[in-house]
């Protein structure tokens, strides 16, 4: 029970500011990402008509993304922006399914990773905003109904991005830390791969795709 | 004269008490509303009575997870022992109260779509298979917020806070208690009712079930919004560390913030499942309508969060201003 909680960090001290690093976390994301650059190489190197197992897997997944992206923006934008979804869903996919192997950890369980993926998405929408929109009107739509909702409304933006990351952080953690109570409580016996399987693969998979679904309105809502 | 190490032990007996008592009236009420429309269901057409009998086992195990989580924190109150200090008797109480009211909007929330599937397995048999999955989706979505008191509940029991001042930390830890634990009820129930719109609109047309399942998944995470904000109360409220004071004014702001989110987030829970449900149940009727429920649904439910987001802003203040 004393993993719970456990963090593995380096210190760096820059002058009077010290750098906090999550060992695990890092190395987790780059194994994540190492593995995605792979999976890309592979599907995209023998192009062919006629296409292989491995292409043919790599198109749906694209394939339907971009779907997913066109149904919510438009043809124009989905141009633009579902190259991000893609790589941001396979990524957080990724993540989440990682903790299946024993001794890995999913990146998603740190809150530097999900407050940092939220972050991004906050600056894509609010970019795409006043790109589609220019600044004046994107400036006007927090003043919306009356002037003194200014505050409200940049603090319910502001919550967005909590919402969005807070959202994934606590149904990772939330799955990490029954699979390992319900492990130290019946000593490994049937029931912990069966969370592990419903915690990991199945709950990640859904919490994944809410992530990137509210992604996409989110870019959508700010440019309509 | 009662030494603290009684005291500690009696909190933490009343709180595992708390926590599976109010965690158990969830599910039992989600699953019997469950039982009650696979009756119904078998009722209409008793030759579906295997496969409803099924979905509705299925969709009950779904259910009583929530009381399930319950059950694990109960039994680690029972069976670990906390050290004799003050503070622990907060402590105890707070995860309790966290949990065992966490769990109670899930419990009802998931028995509705498992309601719905059976009534949908009776309606159009064929559909069965992804009736299932969209029930199995719906109701693990439904789940989160007990996910989220059970995170709170853990982070309690594990952290240690024997360092910090008792006062007024006790307020703050029985806060965050409060705040995440109340919250988690109304989108609990909310999310429950978007699923069971799902259930029911998979059911009318399962040609549309892929729209009305991305609908449905959109709704229920805009729903669970206000139990983030609990969430992240809560947060606050547990790895900040006060100063310590004498007044009892200061530690009543802090108990006062984590009431104000965990009821402040109750309305917009149920409201914004409203929305959804509706959105939902219309996109499977009309499915060419897409855009525009999707639009009105997100933009009526930011309205109808707009009133969590006042709780939000005033427990701030209660934490950092005064």
């Amino acid at each position: 029970m004393g993993e719970l909680g456990k963090i593995h960090q380096i210190l760096i001290h820059l002058g009077d500011y010290t750098a906090t690093l999550n060992l695990e976390t890092m190395i987790m994301t780059w194994i994540v990402l190492s593995c995605l650059i792979v999976f890309g190489f592979m599907t995209a190197r023998k192009r062919a008509l006629k296409p292989g197992p491995l292409q043919v897997v790599g198109e749906l997944l694209v394939a339907n993304l971009y779907t997913l992206t066109e149904d919510a923006m438009g043809k124009e934008l989905a141009r633009k922006y579902s190259p991000m979804i893609s790589a941001l869903f396979l990524f957080l996919l990724l993540s989440n399914w990682i903790g299946l192997i024993p001794v890995c950890e999913e990146p998603t369980k740190d809150l530097n990773t999900t407050l940092s993926m939220g972050t991004m998405v906050f600056v894509v929408s609010h970019y795409a905003g006043i790109r589609a929109k220019g600044l004046k009107a994107y400036l006007r739509g927090y003043f919306d109904p009356i002037f003194f909702m200014a505050p409200l409304n940049i603090i319910g933006e502001l919550a967005k991005v909590v919402s969005i990351s807070f959202r994934l952080f606590g149904n990772i953690m939330g799955g990490s830390i029954i699979v390992l109570v319900i492990t130290h409580l019946c000593y490994s016996l049937i029931l912990p791969p069966l969370l592990n399987a419903f915690f990991g693969l199945f709950a990640g998979t859904i919490q994944a795709f809410v992530f990137t679904m509210l992604s996409i309105v989110y870019i959508s809502v700010m440019v309509n | 004269m009662i030494d603290i190490q009684t005291w500690v032990n009696a909190s933490s007996f009343a709180s595992a008490g708390i926590a599976i008592g109010f965690g158990a009236i969830g599910a039992a009420v989600g699953e019997g509303y469950a039982a009650s429309q696979a009756a119904v269901a078998i009722g209409r057409q008793p030759d579906q009575s295997g496969d409803i009998l099924k979905l509705m086992l299925v969709g009950q195990a779904v259910a009583e997870s929530a009381s399930i989580f319950a059950l694990v924190v109960a039994m680690l109150l029972l069976f670990t022992q906390q050290p004799p200090h003050l503070i622990n008797v907060s402590v105890c109480l707070a995860a309790g109260i966290c949990m065992g009211f966490g769990a109670m909007g899930s419990g009802i929330g998931s028995g509705f779509p498992a309601a719905a599937a059976c009534v949908g397995t009776a309606r159009q048999p064929a559909a069965g298979g992804r009736l299932m999955t969209n029930m199995l989706v719906g109701s693990a979505v439904c789940q989160t917020p007990a996910i989220f008191s059970l995170v709170i509940a853990f982070i309690l029991l594990f952290t240690d806070f024997s360092d910090r001042p008792l006062s007024p930390t006790w307020a703050a830890i029985l806060g965050a208690g409060i705040s995440t634990g109340l919250a988690a009820i109304g989108p609990g129930i909310g999310g429950g009712l978007v699923a069971k719109a799902s259930c029911e609109g998979v059911a009318r047309h399962p040609a549309n079930a892929a729209p009305v399942t991305n609908l449905m998944l959109l709704g229920q995470a805009v729903t669970q919004t206000t139990a983030i904000y609990g969430l992240l109360i809560s947060f606050i409220l547990i790895f900040r560390v006060f100063p310590e004071t004498e007044t009892l004014s200061r530690p009543m702001a802090l108990l006062a913030s984590g009431i104000c989110m965990g009821l402040g987030a109750f309305g917009p829970g149920v409201g914004e499942g409203f929305a959804g449900m509706a959105a939902v149940d219309w996109l499977s009727r009309n499915i060419r309508a897409a855009g525009e429920l999707t639009r009105t649904m997100l933009v009526g439910q930011a309205v109808a969060e707009s009133t969590g987001i006042y709780s939000l802003v005033i427990a701030l203040i209660m934490i950092f201003v005064f």
